[in-house]
């Protein structure tokens, strides 16, 4: 494929995820055979350079994602080492791998979007294929290795990886997980029984809150792993976080058109939530900082039961694998999910056209939150009910302003989600002051 | 997973990167015994990763009897006890890599301290294996044509060894004999003190004192071929077996010498450009721009693969060695009225005192230097505009402690403060309580926050470190603009070095059509047509232009 053709092909992908920016060239860095024997399938890494000069690596197949898969993991199965002409590919199996029957099934795409595609087996299995490559060990691969060498049940099992090192790179390219079969994606649940039996998902959220203290419990348990150990934040580390927040809401109200109506509630006042930010932090800690999910919300979490099930441990892929390997409050985690009853509450609304109970959402709020503090490991947090509301603030408006830019991006339609969200902080914001 | 491996492979990194320059000492006290060290340098990476640095340069670390901080090596194996160990070094390192930041460090090759162990054998035992390691002599009358670098303290290139009876021979201080590198051993030696930092991680070394490695007779003894022969060695070596490191040439020579130490791609990667900086801070005070259009027309191209590195301010005084004598004195009485701020051919002082602490020369100079082909390399302490002291000997003034807070000792340790290895200031305009980092973290419009929106806009266009300069000369010499470019990416810089507000016209009809879009606030001005550009500037103000094409809608 010529350059111009392979830029027609990518940036046509669900996971292209530049779909902003201009690409000015296309090269394949390195090709890895997959399978052999007619039809041969082959990896590639595909070096894509934007019109300012900035550039980005992804990893294409040549044939249907599910054929392919099927060699990746039958590669694993035999902890395979294939040659390409830049680097090479590693084929690992985890514990569980053995376990595993011996025809695993024909894959079936079930999604391709925010930069990775994953495909499933019989049920069983769920191979994530990292689209946009970047540097160093994938925080996915780290914190479901750690998860299940600490015994938190609630997340899948790992199962096997591949990763490339060569010229171009060192990085991460896919895992293979346990498919946690019998379950429902606890986004759509929600939204199901917020419409139809609002009681019931509530009765849902303490279970919720437990198993999120526990999982933060897991990843601050280990003293001994220098990744993971939980840290005392530098001095620093308040304000680096408010300056950074800070300049994104400077950013975002930049960019804000002045004639939208949707934006009406918020529009102008850009100054007025910087200082509410400023108000939050003033004084105060962020608590320990431990390894966090890094991008908590309903659609991560699978309900099985009565139980839930927390997947995606990527972190949000907009961000760099540096950033989202940093030690963070918890509490970061907590406010997705906050915000995410804000999502849910809202969408069964616009979606399923259903009428929510307009304290719905507090009691949510409250049910996950009571069940989330008595669980967790207090040395984790700042001290204090107030300094713990206050931290909450400041991510769930990082939050919303991260939401906000994201809407105006691509659906412009639910732009008022964070736009009602960061009208409500910013009174919130006073009144927990 | 190896510490290298949380960076993609691409040798020319060090073109895009913004470095910032760390005197350990003064960074930060991770043990709370009144200096800095590792363990406080890794406390601070999470600010440095913030700031948006790519690469840490650190001054000497190593065992030393610091006579001239640290630039007097003793033992090239070890870092000095005060500063930690070889393992904090390495974990430091690894922290870092992991944070995407890259570490070099500073290495002397030309000279050791007189309390080196080699120096102390070759003293004693002239026959024995040492004995030819330096350059000894019977006389001191060699090498008449070189210059004396240390003028203020020293009378002669020779110091008559009373041990050996012999003199020998030092470019700098008296303490610092130099290396003979016309001894193979000698240069082995060298070579597997770079090996045995690479094998930590480190990605590269800012090469010291680098054209002095050879002396010859009848000649001045600066930029041989014998040096560019052995660096050439040198690059060939670490090529070989460290890929993504960089060498970055220390010589305070004129460009046309300076760029010699590129060779033909083959030699170091990077080398300070010294003369254009004493001439950013000429142009800014004479309100004129032709200095620096002139010392950049007077730079030669250099090779793709090779990179100018670019500073305001460093460790040691603001050199003055690359121009001629009435720009030194303008200079002097420009901005060191006070003659204890004057020290060898230089001026010891840090960037916001030049400035006499104004804010918006501030940002100019940084958006001058931002803009010029090179990377630029920050001084710790002039992100938030820090002052110096002049009052303290040799170049001590500019390597007081970073100011982090205004608590106890700046925040910069917990130790006694009679116990500190400097004090901060604390005068009313540059002390810290006045200047530190927690207080501009915490306000929108200081120094600290701007500049790392800059860093930041700068990172997001590579043609910076990789595109073309072009000259720009308007109708008004108060003004200094350019172009630079690269692939599609067309930016037009245009600074004000006026204190007055000004008007220019630039000829920008090659890109009729075309809408200049001012890249700090994202505004559209009016699109570039047959007439020259005109444009007004605040005093000391700045653009920055990406020109976007007509039909691109944004």
């Amino acid at each position: 494929m010529d350059s111009n053709a392979l830029i027609e092909h990518v940036t046509r992908q669900r996971w292209f995820g530049a779909k902003t920016r201009t690409v000015s060239h296309a090269e394949v860095l390195d090709s890895v055979v997959v399978r052999s024997v007619e039809p041969e399938l082959t990896l590639d890494l595909v070096g894509l350079r934007y019109d300012t000069g900035a550039h980005d690596i992804y990893q294409l197949f040549s044939g249907a994602e599910a054929e392919v898969a099927r060699e990746l993991l039958s590669a694993m199965r035999s902890t395979l080492k294939l040659q390409g002409t830049e680097g090479v590919i590693d084929f690992q199996p985890a514990a569980g791998f053995a376990q595993l029957s011996q025809d695993i099934g024909v894959g079936r795409l079930v999604s391709s979007e925010q930069s990775n595609s994953s495909v499933v087996f019989g049920e069983e299995l769920i191979l994530k294929v990292f689209r946009r490559l970047e540097p160093g060990v994938n925080p996915e691969l780290e914190v479901l290795r750690f998860l299940g060498e600490h015994g938190f049940e609630n997340a899948p099992a790992l199962v096997g990886w591949y990763e490339y090192s060569g010229g171009p790179l060192t990085a991460t390219l896919g895992l293979l997980q346990e498919f946690v079969a019998g379950t429902v994606d606890g986004w759509e649940l929600a939204l199901d029984e917020i419409a139809d039996t609002p009681e019931r998902f509530l009765d849902r959220l303490p279970r919720l809150g437990e198993v999120t203290a526990q999982l933060h419990n897991a990843l601050g348990s280990d003293a001994g792993d220098a990744a993971f150990c939980p840290e005392e934040p530098s001095v620093e580390a308040l304000g680096l976080l408010t300056a950074t927040v800070d300049e994104e809401i400077g950013r975002v109200f930049l960019s804000l058109a002045e004639d939208d109506e949707r934006l009406a509630p918020i529009a102008g006042r850009g100054e007025e939530v910087r200082e509410q930010l400023r108000f939050l932090t003033h004084a105060g800690s962020t608590g320990r900082v431990i390894r966090t999910h890094g991008d908590f919300h309903l659609a991560q979490t699978l309900v099985s039961g009565d139980d839930w099930v927390i997947i995606d441990f990527e972190g949000e892929p907009a961000r760099t694998i540096a950033e989202r390997r940093r030690k963070r409050s918890c509490l970061r985690d907590v406010a997705g999910m906050l915000r995410s009853f804000t999502y849910a509450a809202s969408s069964t609304e616009l979606l399923r056209g259903a009428s929510v109970p307009g304290d719905w959402e507090e009691r949510a709020r409250r049910r996950f939150l009571d069940s989330y503090l008595a669980t967790i490991d207090p040395t984790l947090l700042p001290a204090g009910d107030a300094a713990i509301e206050r931290l909450l603030a400041v991510f769930e408006l990082e939050k919303a302003v991260y939401e906000l830019r994201y809407e105006l991006d691509h659906r412009p339609d639910w732009v008022g989600i964070p736009v009602a969200g960061i009208e409500r902080l910013m009174h919130a914001a006073t009144e927990a002051l | 997973m190896t510490s290298e491996h949380w960076f993609e492979r691409d040798p020319l990194w060090f073109k895009r990167a913004v470095f910032y320059e760390i005197h350990i000492r003064g960074f930060f006290d991770g043990n709370d015994d009144g200096l800095g060290d590792f363990r406080g340098l890794i406390e601070k990476l999470d600010y440095l990763d913030w700031l948006g640095v790519d690469c840490i340069w650190l001054l000497p670390m190593y065992e030393s009897p610091l006579k001239d901080g640290g630039y007097d090596i003793a033992n090239f194996f070890a870092i000095h006890p005060d500063l930690g160990t070889v393992e904090d070094f390495r974990e430091f390192v690894a922290q870092a890599h992991q944070r995407g930041i890259r570490v070099i460090a500073d290495l002397v090759m030309n000279h050791t301290s007189a309390d080196h162990p080699w120096f102390q054998e070759s003293r004693s035992d002239p026959t024995g294996p040492k004995g030819e390691w330096y350059v000894w002599s019977d006389t001191d009358t060699g090498y008449p044509d070189v210059r004396i670098i240390f003028v203020d303290s020293e009378t002669s290139n020779w110091t008559l060894d009373p041990v050996r009876g012999q003199y020998y021979w030092h470019r700098f201080f008296y303490h610092q004999p130099d290396l003979n590198f016309d001894n193979p051993e000698v240069q082995e030696a060298m070579l597997d003190v770079l090996r045995f930092w690479l094998d930590l991680g480190i990605d590269g070394f800012r090469l010291d004192a680098v054209p002095y490695l050879y002396e010859r007779e009848g000649t001045n003894g600066e930029n041989l071929p014998e040096t560019h022969e052995y660096l050439k060695r040198v690059r060939a070596e670490v090529e070989a077996r460290y890929p993504d490191r960089v060498l970055l040439a220390e010589a305070n020579q004129w460009p046309e010498d300076v760029v010699e130490y590129f060779g033909d791609g083959d030699e170091c990667h990077m080398a300070f450009h010294f003369p254009v900086m004493p001439r950013m801070f000429m142009a800014v005070r004479r309100e004129d721009a032709t200095p620096i259009y002139e010392i950049l027309d007077r730079t030669p191209a250099i090779p793709d693969n090779c990179q100018w590195g670019l500073f305001l301010r460093n460790h040691d005084e603001l050199t003055l060695e690359m121009v001629t004598d009435d720009e030194r004195d303008y200079m002097y009485a420009e901005y060191a009225k006070d003659p204890r701020m004057k020290l060898n051919l230089g001026i010891r002082r840090r960037l916001a005192p030049l400035l006499d602490a104004g804010f918006d020369e501030m940002q100019l100079l940084h958006a001058i230097l931002f803009s010029l082909p090179g990377s630029p390399v920050l001084y710790y302490g002039d992100e938030i505009g820090m002052g110096d002291n002049v009052y303290l000997g040799d170049r001590d003034g500019v390597r007081t402690p970073m100011h982090w807070s205004g608590d106890r000792n700046a925040g910069f340790s917990r130790a006694d403060w009679a116990q500190l290895y400097l004090q901060p200031l604390m005068d009313p305009v540059y002390g810290y309580q006045a200047v530190n980092v927690e207080a501009q973290l915490r306000t929108p419009n200081s120094l600290l926050r701007w500049l790392q929106r800059f860093i930041a806009l700068r990172k997001e266009h590579p043609v910076f470190g990789l595109g073309d300069y072009r000259p720009l000369r308007g109708d008004n010499s108060r003004v200094f603009a350019h172009l630079r470019t690269w692939e599609e990416d067309i930016l037009v810089c245009v600074h004000n070095l006026a204190r007055s507000a000004q008007a220019v016209q630039l000829d920008l009809s090659a890109y009729a059509g075309m809408v200049p879009v001012e890249m700090l606030g994202n505004t559209a001005f009016p699109a570039v047509g047959d007439l020259p550009y005109l444009l007004t500037l605040a005093p000391h103000g700045f653009y920055w232009f990406r020109l976007r094409p007509a039909e691109e809608e944004e």
